[in-house]
């Protein structure tokens, strides 16, 4: 059980800079989700926690005490690297036996942890054999015993799914789920893919660049995002921005607030004219390739899989579901701003004109 | 890992004589200068022959004298022994601490790993003519080295129980480089993430060193191993030059102890090829060893 706090982190590698001034508080028993493009700097911050990678500047606090300076094997955490890092020489016992004996945790005692945490991964009939004997999804699970055994206040995974097939990778998620509601310690989790952010995360954390865009849980990441980067990274297809003539504002909707008819309705905030470019039928799904009438393309997603392409339709999308951002990208919510009226009324109109 | 399914068979579809053709030249030259040299070796070892006068067929003779009747060939192969032992022990104790000490990049370290590099480019000839000045008793770097701090000056070279530790350390210096290479080589190619984890599991610094770092190195360990001792086995020119085996037999190898009956010695051609099947037999020996029962304690990738 632990919190983490950043502190003013900096981070460069050489010149360059990577973190700059970053400030974040990771809560205590969360399944924490560090979600971003690759290069934004999430593994970066996984490995300040574990200290194998230490801030050029700033500190980190775990449960309020200062860490930043504390060895990796002393900070009470563990984690699970993307290519496993199991010692390829030692047995699967011996792989997770290795952390114990170098704390000094008595025989009995690492006899009764290595079964039940075998047991628990589902490890116990290979703790004999060489990691070279076992497949990928085996050596995932040594990986992960080997971080559980050590009983931390902080487990950190970067990309532990990866590198397995998807198959293996989604049952890996719903378990790994279960063992964060097992364990109820905070896992601070990287990955590039933002559907296994939603998937697993409590609370998610969107980075770009070294920032962080946007941290809340995966229903609020979706429903409300604050800028563009987040209302088009997660989500597929991305959130359609749409750019108005002679306006410095973006106006979005996610591709499955979309409904399409051949007349339009007249309650609807935004009505536009298109044409459908191309479909693809999912199944469940169709995605469509819309042309507005000025020329910019949007996706949509509808369970209506009876429209073809070619066809002249009215795009419409309700009020609750627009998204208006600044000329900054930032989002313009209803509540905060005077703009937001002024601009509802120009995307109501704009099909008029 | 390979998929599983039957061998690769494509590519070459031609005539069968003609892989054998395109080997052939290579073939010939080591069947001229490997095969037939190492056949006849072993064929004038059963011989009395000093290169002019018929050979006459003298049986085990030459092996009777060489290991029961003359004590010199049983002290030069002691001595070969020793020296060999002495120069892998400290080359690759060396190596390893050097490259653990270089293992860092920077700038001064790349000056020092350069710096050690230097000595395997030079001739050996050269190397041991420095050398031996370096030891020289009166004129020698060392023991005026030894004057500056008040200590009696040492024999060096001249002394029979210090001579062949002199050509280890030379022969040492000479190639330490060349292997550190090897080595730093190994260090760097350990995945990075295997060290942090070792360093999350709270692992102290000299466990980490024998119980991960040595076993992911132990391949090239292995390699330099065999190489090393093999070359050892085969040391002439630095004890040529520095003490042409002596003072008395103090410093005589297997190589220098050929030389000298085959061409010093009356040409004594088959005793000495009786010598030199034994250094290629104890060779042979070492390198089975060194694969049938080092090779499986080796960790391989």
């Amino acid at each position: 059980m632990a919190k983490i706090e950043f502190q003013n982190i900096h981070k460069s590698f050489g010149t360059t800079k990577v973190i700059e001034n970053l400030n974040l508080t990771l809560e205590d028993g969360k399944f924490n989700v560090l979600v971003g493009p690759s290069g934004c700097g999430k593994t970066t911050l996984l490995r300040i926690i574990a200290g194998i990678g230490p801030a050029t500047s700033g500190r980190i606090l775990l449960d309020g005490v200062d860490i930043s300076n504390v060895p990796p094997g002393q900070r009470g955490v563990a984690m699970v690297f993307q290519s496993y890092a199991i010692y390829p020489m030692m047995t699967v016992r011996q792989n997770i036996e290795f952390g114990l004996k170098n704390n000094r945790v008595p025989k009995a005692e690492r006899e009764r942890r290595i079964s039940e945490v075998s047991q628990i991964v589902g490890l116990e009939p290979y703790l004999g054999r060489k990691p070279s004997q076992l497949s990928g999804g085996q050596r995932q699970r040594v990986a992960l015993a080997r971080a559980m055994v050590k009983e931390p206040t902080v487990f950190l995974m970067d990309e532990p799914l990866s590198n397995l097939d998807a198959k293996l990778r989604a049952a890996m998620r719903s378990e790994l789920v279960q063992l964060h509601k097992q364990l109820q310690t905070t896992f601070v989790y990287v990955t590039h893919d933002q559907v296994e952010a939603m998937a697993m995360g409590d609370c998610i954390i969107l980075m770009d660049q070294g920032r962080i865009m946007q941290q809340s849980d995966p229903e609020t990441m979706y429903r409300d995002p604050d800028n563009i980067f987040t209302a088009q990274f997660i989500g597929t297809p991305p959130t359609n921005i749409l750019g108005l003539e002679s306006e410095s504002f973006k106006l979005g909707f996610r591709p499955e607030a979309i409904s399409l008819s051949v007349n339009p309705a007249p309650d609807k905030a935004f009505t536009h004219r298109v044409s459908i470019l191309t479909r693809e039928m999912l199944g469940a799904e169709t995605l469509y390739k819309l042309r507005l009438r000025n020329g910019q393309e949007v996706m949509a997603r509808l369970t209506d899989s009876s429209l073809m392409v070619g066809d002249e339709l009215y795009l419409q999308v309700d009020e609750e579901n627009l998204y208006f951002f600044d000329s900054e990208g930032n989002r313009v919510r209803k509540t905060l701003s005077q703009q937001y009226g002024a601009m509802l009324e120009r995307v109501t109109r704009s099909h008029e004109s | 890992m390979r998929a599983e399914g039957k061998p690769q068979e494509e590519g070459y579809a031609g005539p069968r004589w003609v892989p054998y053709l395109m080997v052939a030249p290579a073939m010939t030259f080591l069947a001229i200068f490997t095969f037939y040299p190492l056949a006849n070796l072993v064929y004038l070892s059963f011989f009395r022959y000093n290169l002019i006068s018929d050979k006459v067929f003298v049986g085990l003779t030459n092996y009777r004298n060489l290991l029961f009747v003359k004590k010199d060939f049983l002290q030069a192969l002691e001595n070969t022994v020793v020296y060999s032992f002495a120069v892998v022990f400290f080359t690759i104790l060396l190596a390893i601490l050097f490259a653990l000490w270089l293992e860092k990049d920077s700038w001064f370290n790349r000056f020092i790993q350069k710096s050690m590099f230097t000595p395997y480019l030079i001739a050996m000839v050269s190397t041991a003519y420095i050398w031996s000045w370096i030891f020289d008793v009166n004129s020698g770097l060392l023991n005026a080295a030894l004057a500056l701090i008040d200590v009696s000056p040492l024999r060096w070279l001249n002394d029979s129980s210090l001579a062949i530790w002199c050509i280890v350390i030379v022969s040492v210096w000479k190639s330490l480089g060349y292997y550190l290479l090897i080595v730093l080589a190994s260090l760097k190619s350990i995945p990075r993430e295997i060290i942090e984890a070792a360093e999350l599991d709270n692992t102290p610094w000299l466990r980490k060193f024998v119980r991960i770092i040595l076993p992911m190195i132990s391949p090239q360990i292995f390699f330099l191993l065999i190489t090393i001792t093999i070359s050892s086995f085969r040391v002439f020119d630095s004890v040529q030059v520095m003490t042409n085996g002596g003072p008395g037999n103090a410093t005589d190898v297997l190589v220098t102890y050929v030389h000298r009956y085959a061409f010093q010695m009356n040409m004594r051609v088959g005793y000495a090829s009786a010598a030199g099947s034994v250094l290629l037999f104890i060779l042979m020996v070492l390198t089975i060893f060194y694969f049938r029962f080092l090779g499986r304690k080796v960790h391989y990738q």
